[in-house]
């Protein structure tokens, strides 16, 4: 057992592997630190893994496209010589309960003739409010990439911060401070409602709002997240969205491969009992076996519950901090479905195999039924009609299944982390899982004749198995009382802890959620700032 | 025939009066014109059945600002308002009531009936809404600044502001930050463990709102409130002959400080020369030429059937479209021939309890709920309400032991889904009865008269457009300088001399007269250049 030696035998320790906690492993390591990652799990990746669930068929369990990886960290990690290879993922395939669908592509005229046969209106529309949403984007950019400002304070260079944002903002024409201030502001559909009449349209756009949050697609504050959509969709150095090849885990994996050759240490299997705090400050961490490491700092990539609650002991952070941490809202509202086929699914608008299924397929019918699936998670149950996100990964990338095989991976919400009393995940599970089945059945009934194996993932099992608090997938809610300068706590966005030599560095922090690694990357680049490492 | 106003009010519902009263004040020679045959709009008493009167719409004299109170001297011209003991009795179905006192320690006392912790909370959450609200309320007393081109007024209000949000603290400058975009469910829930009294705080940040609880923003709008009156679940005031006194009082205010008043005088159009506001025609076809036209009217009434849209850009007229304006609350009056008993004041002699407001809003859940229904088009089966019985306070409304009550129902959408108002007002009534039934038994027998106000009525008898009794939706995106569209929340419009003074302008809200006092002073400045 060692003691407390003279030296630390790490620059920094970095708590968790997923995707987050590599990039911010990656990046100190190429400023000459020497770093050492520490994953509960068996695999890296953490939300962004592939799993052989079932022999052949593997799966990305959890997080199963990517848009919004930074294009400044692809660079600066050079992903695609450690094998990052991002395969396109065309279009949104949304089918109708009347036999109809709507079917939008990356392809302009296409698209404009698609959604020209629902609105003419509309068509015209779609086109305007792109470009509105790209300078939107414009605008949202640089922010994703800055450190939160503190505001309630009076240090020059954080009032700079504010001033540039506000000089950005009174950048903008007249018109699109209008639609920055309602995007920030409104419902997804209250927003959309002012383009668009077609409702199909509305409510399969609107699906992009209400992502992983406790929110319907009628709640103020949705909106924003729409944007989130349109910003991988205009990045340069890849297009929109896509699957990494290899499934999601490929996209960790490389990240672990660049983190590796500049020198990171990494260690499967070795979860966190404590992190051990001396003199207000950190130190180290403690394994769950017993071992005892050493550091000058601690990154925690985990969330603030699990850093805070779980792995330090009470009585080193102060009431209000813990007040904040405890306030700090998860809300899991979100499923996974993945199955192993047998065929492919056949839809009853849209027969045979085509184009339409090597996209998303987005089960969001209209605005009533994405509104109402929301409306029975509020009361505690999954929705018995909800919203679907599937895709087809195996026809763009045949190795993730044996030959003529497939993998069908379905998003699934609401399916609420907590249920009403008398019910729990470990019983409704499977009702969950077979629900999904008969929904998506109602459009491809032949779903059901093809399904070699299920994986269903509840909100619980995303707690339990990705220690991801309450199963919120983005390590808690986008709402925006928990964005930018008040993510996680307010007075703590600027990836610092109470605790000397302890950061946070996960999708707790500004910007938040999805395969985007800035919370890693700008996590790094302040610790660098500290020089406490 | 050929006479040329100083300057034409259009409505003279309370924001219109304040204005006239400011304006005149400045040395304007205003005409407010009023197309109903009383002064007041929303602010009114009216007999609804013989020996029966009542605050048709508004019942409670809620948070008039003060400094207007004084200016006008309200008081003077007649207003008496009373303030019951009680605040708020809230019903819960388990016959149980959640009392809360006007005074703060009688209301915590009550409180710790429920939970001692809950009893702290109260003074603290009543702290908190204070301290926030008195912030928010300097920037209610402001003109919108001007987002594009700050002039120096602008900058020092906006400076003033920044200082006093400063000397709130980290911990409430983060209060702010945090609970405006925040769904006002989880906000009282920061505060309290018993479920009625989260329901009925909740319930303030709802009101004549298309929020539920778990509406993100719904935090804001009970600051909003909170910015003119810190009781948590809001002051309760009576004024003696109802509602209508208080704009009686302002009539009577503006006219003595040189404003005419002319009812029965029903705009049919303002009129526009060149883009400028030449005066307005009636519907008798009178005309009457103005240097300037001042709206009291909802900004889609004004600018889209008074005005002719043609003298606005598609843009502008697109976003005025798109401003939202979808009411939520009906009105039922109700004469009654006693005092309904209450169960569960049963043994707590009834009298003084319901002198304040009674409210049926048992928890979060049931308001959310009674929203859901309204997001599909229709009216809530299980509605919350708010009920008073002014007459009760004075008893001049009604016949010698007779009542009346004033019943605030929440939600009626404007847009019924598969029917109208007209089809579902007498089912509407009777939503409305059986709900407080539940808690009075004995309410049906009372019963004398039934007035029943739908969204339909509020638009067409009131002109509230979208039956909106705020004249708009209170929500983030229609806010302090995006109300009612962002680069026109300084009381102008894209038409010369043509200006907004009504709930639809900063700071809005219930009757608080403040957007017409803002934009008397803004009117004032601009005309004097």
């Amino acid at each position: 057992m060692p003691s407390v030696s003279s030296g630390s035998k790490y620059d920094v320790i970095v708590i968790g592997g997923g995707h987050n906690g590599l990039t911010n492993a990656a990046y100190l390591a190429k400023a000459g630190k020497k770093v050492l990652v520490l994953e509960r799990r068996h695999i890296l990746g953490g939300a962004a893994c592939t799993e052989e669930v079932f022999p052949g068929f593997k799966f990305s369990v959890c997080s199963y496209v990517v848009s919004l990886l930074r294009p400044e960290i692809i660079r600066d990690l050079d992903l695609p010589r450690h094998g990052l290879e991002i395969l396109p993922l065309d279009g949104t395939f949304t089918p109708m309960p009347n036999g109809d669908h709507l079917w939008r592509v990356n392809d302009h005229g296409k698209t404009h003739r698609e959604i020209a046969r629902h609105s003419r209106v509309d068509a015209e529309a779609y086109d305007e409010f792109g470009k509105a949403m790209q300078a939107m984007c414009r605008f949202v950019k640089p922010i994703l990439s800055m450190i939160p400002p503190d505001p309630a304070t009076l240090n020059p260079k954080e009032l700079m911060k504010l001033l540039f944002i506000g000089k950005r903002f009174q950048g903008m024409s007249s018109e699109d401070k209008y639609n920055q201030v309602q995007l920030m502001t409104m419902s997804a559909i209250d927003f959309l409602d002012q383009w668009f009449e077609t409702d199909v349209l509305k409510a399969t756009m609107s699906a992009s709002g209400i992502i992983g949050t406790f929110l319907g697609v009628r709640s103020p504050g949705t909106a924003y997240v729409l944007l989130h959509h349109y910003m991988g969709e205009i990045d340069g150095a890849f297009r929109a969205w896509g699957f990494a090849r290899g499934g999601t885990g490929a996209i960790s994996n490389a990240i672990a491969d660049a983190a590796r050759e500049a020198g990171v240490e990494i260690r499967t299997e070795a979860p966190i009992a404590q992190i051990m705090v001396k003199n207000g400050k950190a130190i180290g961490v403690a394994l769950t076996n017993g071992d005892e490491i050493y550091a000058d700092v601690v990154s925690s990539s985990v969330d603030p519950r699990l850093t805070f609650n779980k792995m330090i002991e009470p009585g080193h952070l102060p009431d209000e901090f813990m007040e904040g941490v405890n306030r700090y809202k998860f809300r899991g509202s979100s499923g996974k479905v993945n199955m192993a086929l047998d065929g492919l699914p056949n839809f009853k608008c849209m027969p045979g195999v085509g184009a339409h299924l090597r996209g998303a397929m987005s089960i969001s019918p209209s605005v009533e039924y994405m509104e109402k699936a929301y409306d029975e998670a509020k009361y505690g149950h999954w929705s018995s009609h909800p919203y679907i996100d599937m895709v087809i990964p195996t026809l763009t990338d045949t190795s993730l299944a044996p030959p003529g095989k497939h993998i069908l991976s379905c998003f699934v919400q609401y399916a609420p982390y907590k249920l009403a009393p008398g019910l729990d995940w470990d019983t409704e599970k499977e009702k969950f899982g077979d629900n999904v089945v008969n929904t998506i059945a109602e459009y491809a009934p032949n779903i059901k004749d093809i399904i070699l194996h299920r994986q269903v993932v509840t909100p619980l099992d995303l707690e339990r198995t990705w220690g991801l608090t309450e199963g919120n997938i983005f390590q808690g809610e986008l709402s925006l009382e928990q964005l930018f300068f008040l993510r996680p706590v307010a007075g703590w966005a600027q990836f610092r802890s109470p605790i000397k030599n302890l950061y946070m560095c996960g999708s707790a922090t500004h910007p938040g959620g999805g395969i985007m690694g800035a919370p890693g990357r700008l996590a790094a680049l302040e610790i660098l700032k500290d020089g406490g490492a | 025939m050929a006479e040329t106003r100083d300057v034409i009010i259009v409505g003279g519902g309370h924001n219109g009066l304040v204005a006239a009263f400011y304006l005149a004040k400045a040395g304007f020679k205003p005409l407010v014109l009023e197309r109903r045959a009383q002064v007041g709009g929303a602010a009114i008493t009216e007999e609804f059945h013989l020996g029966f009167r009542c605050s048709t719409l508004a019942h409670n004299a809620g948070p008039l600002r003060a400094d207007i109170v004084r200016d006008m001297q309200l008081e003077r011209h007649g207003l008496k308002l009373t303030t019951p003991d009680v605040n708020t009795v809230s019903l819960s179905p388990d016959g149980r009531a959640l009392i809360l006192y006007s005074d703060a320690k009688k209301a915590a006392a009550e409180i710790a009936q429920w939970s001692q912790k809950d009893a702290s909370s109260y003074a603290d959450f009543g702290l908190a809404l204070g301290k926030i609200g008195k912030v928010i309320g300097e920037a209610l007393l402001l003109t919108p600044p001007n987002i594009d081109s700050p002039n120096s007024g602008d900058l020092w209000g906006m400076l003033k502001t920044g200082r006093s949000i400063r000397n709130l603290g980290k911990k409430d400058l983060y209060r702010v930050l945090r609970w405006g975009p925040m769904a006002v469910a989880d906000l009282v829930a920061e505060f309290f463990d018993t479920e009625p009294l989260r329901a009925t705080l909740a319930a303030r940040g709802i009101f004549g709102t298309f929020l539920g609880p778990w509406s993100a923003g719904s935090s804001l709008v009970l600051m909003l409130r909170a910015a003119a009156d810190p009781t948590p679940a809001g002051s309760i005031q009576f004024p003696v002959g109802g509602i209508g006194a208080i704009t009686i009082a302002m009539a009577a205010a503006a006219k003595q400080a040189g404003a005419e008043v002319r009812t029965g005088a029903d705009i049919a159009e303002i009129r526009v020369k060149d883009g400028v506001a030449t005066g307005v025609v009636l519907a008798s076809g009178e005309e009457i030429s103005a240097r300037a036209v001042v709206s009291n009217a909802d900004p889609k009434r004004t600018l889209m059937r008074l005005v002719d849209p043609s003298h606005l850009t598609p843009d502008f007229v697109q976003k005025i479209k798109n401003y939202r304006s979808m009411g939520t609350v009906a009105k039922i009056n109700l004469a009654l021939s006693a005092l309904p008993d209450f169960t569960a004041l049963k043994n707590k002699g009834t009298g003084d309890l319901l002198k304040g407001r009674i409210q049926i809003s048992p928890e979060i859940d049931y308001l959310e709920r009674a929203f859901d229904e309204s997001k599909y088009g229709n009216f809530s089966r299980n509605p919350y309400i708010e009920i008073a019985i002014p007459s009760l306070s004075d008893p001049s409304l009604a016949p010698a032991g007779q009542h009346v009550m004033s019943i605030y129902m929440q939600y009626a959408p404007y847009k019924l889904k598969g029917s109208d108002w007209e089809t579902q007002r007498t089912a509407l009534g009777e939503t409305v009865v059986k709900t407080i039934s539940q808690y009075a038994p004995n309410l049906p027998q009372t019963i004398l008269r039934h007035q029943i106000i739908t969204p339909k009525d509020l638009e067409e008898t009131y002109g509230l457009t979208g039956g909106h009794i705020f004249h708009g939706e209170l929500a983030l995106d229609q806010f302090f300088t995006m109300r009612p569209l962002l680069d026109w929340a300084r009381y102008n419009t894209p038409i010369e001399r043509l200006y907004l003074c009504g709930s639809g302008t900063h700071p809005g809200t219930g009757l608080t007269g403040g957007s017409g006092a803002n934009a008397a002073r803004e009117i004032a400045k601009a005309l004097k250049k």
